[in-house]
């Protein structure tokens, strides 16, 4: 990715505390609605499957898709804003 | 494909309950015994004929899926069957280091797994895998049969297998492969015992290609058979043409040949160069110098011993 959107500089630039799961980016309204649903209503818990999927790329992808149905650009934004969330904070 | 009416009197009672179900037939009660099922079985299905291919196809899936019996092949079982570490041991066996298999991640790896276990595509080269979809690779088939069923006809069978033999032949029978090509003007001074001799095949292939001669049958097969000794690793395609990695050819087109290390410079130029910079003063300089403070020292105390007297 060339350019970073202003929500995935937002995201990494500070620990996550308690933000909700539409802070991430790559996720909006309608897929952080569906991701409450199924109770990741934080950003730390998809961080926890983020985690416990071991980081890996395709995997955490491959969840994005099938829990909230979110296609292959949002699916990279969060992957990337939680990645590098994680080189810098954890 | 044999027709194979299979007798139903002779399926398991799971596979009557299977077949049932295909067929949307409500099962009579939990615990029935096989010859009520049977007797559904063939009351509603009866044996239909074969010659439905899909329904077929869909009746053997649907068998597969719930008959235990008939899978011989461990790998296919359900992969949703497998406990935690089963599926972390299989994923290990395709080289995956799986995570945690917990509930969140277990649907995940399972589908990963189920992605490895398909069989790898075979041949992958440049769109040729899907050759099969274009009409033309028939046309192609085709004319490679028709020259396989030239080659025989055109020279012996034996010489159609490998260059070596047909060169030994021809050593064998030096008058007649010899004469053969003084016919062609542009052959006259060729002679393929001496090439083969040499070891030159590539030289006997291209040469023998410029001959319109009866040797075309042989050469079809040795030049195959060198393109597999040059190139050991690719892979057969149906055309005979394959694309390869593009390497850079050091040297080639222009560009300067890249040494690992730079080459030491020898001209007398450098060498001068390299003398002066380990000796700042030339040798002969420093001995004049040497003998001139030397001999003010010795100066000095000549005077002073003057003095002292």
């Amino acid at each position: 990715m060339s350019s970073t959107s202003q929500k995935h500089k937002d995201f990494v630039a500070e620990p996550m505390g308690e933000k909700p799961v539409f802070a991430l980016a790559g996720i909006g309204e309608a897929l952080g609605k569906r991701l409450e649903e199924k109770g990741f209503d934080k950003a730390y818990v998809v961080l926890g499957q983020f985690l416990v999927l071991k980081k890996d790329e395709e995997l955490f992808r491959e969840w994005l898709k099938d829990t909230c149905g979110a296609n292959s650009k949002q699916q990279g934004d969060c992957f990337g804003c939680l990645k590098e969330w994680c080189d810098s904070f954890l | 494909m044999p027709v194979f009416v299979e007798d139903p009197s002779q399926f398991s009672k799971q596979r009557l309950k299977a077949e049932l179900i295909t067929h949307n037939v409500e099962l009579p009660a939990r615990e029935s015994k096989k010859e009520v099922l049977l007797e559904l079985y063939l009351k509603h299905v009866g044996v239909k004929p074969t010659a439905d291919f899909s329904s077929d196809e869909e009746e053997d899936q649907v068998q597969n899926g719930n008959d235990e019996g008939d899978k011989p092949d461990p790998d296919m079982t359900d992969l949703s069957l497998l406990t935690d570490e089963q599926l972390k041991v299989k994923l290990l066996k395709y080289g995956v280091k799986a995570g945690p298999i917990v509930d969140s991640t277990r649907s995940l790896y399972e589908k990963k797994l189920q992605r490895l276990m398909e069989p790898a595509p075979e041949v992958k080269l440049n769109g040729t895998g899907d050759a099969g979809q274009y009409s033309d690779s028939e046309e192609e088939q085709d004319e490679e049969e028709e020259d396989e069923q030239e080659a025989p006809e055109q020279s012996d069978p034996e010489t159609v297998t490998e260059l070596d033999s047909a060169a030994n032949q021809l050593k064998r029978s030096p008058g007649s492969g010899e004469c053969s090509y003084a016919d062609s003007s542009t052959c006259s001074t060729f002679s393929i015992t001496q090439l083969v001799e040499q070891g030159s095949l590539l030289v006997a292939v291209v040469t023998a290609s410029k001959c319109p001669l009866t040797v075309i049958g042989f050469t079809l097969e040795p030049a195959n058979d060198l393109l597999k000794e040059m190139f050991p690793d690719a892979e057969v395609t149906p055309f005979g043409i394959s694309a390869t990695r593009r390497r850079p050819i050091r040297g080639a087109a222009g560009r300067p040949v890249q040494f690992k290390y730079p080459l030491p410079d020898f001209s007398p130029a450098s060498v001068e160069r390299k003398e002066i910079s380990r000796r700042l003063v030339p040798l002969w300089i420093q001995t004049v110098i040497f003998l001139i403070v030397s001999s003010l020292l010795f100066l000095i105390y000549m005077t002073f011993e003057e003095f002292s007297y």
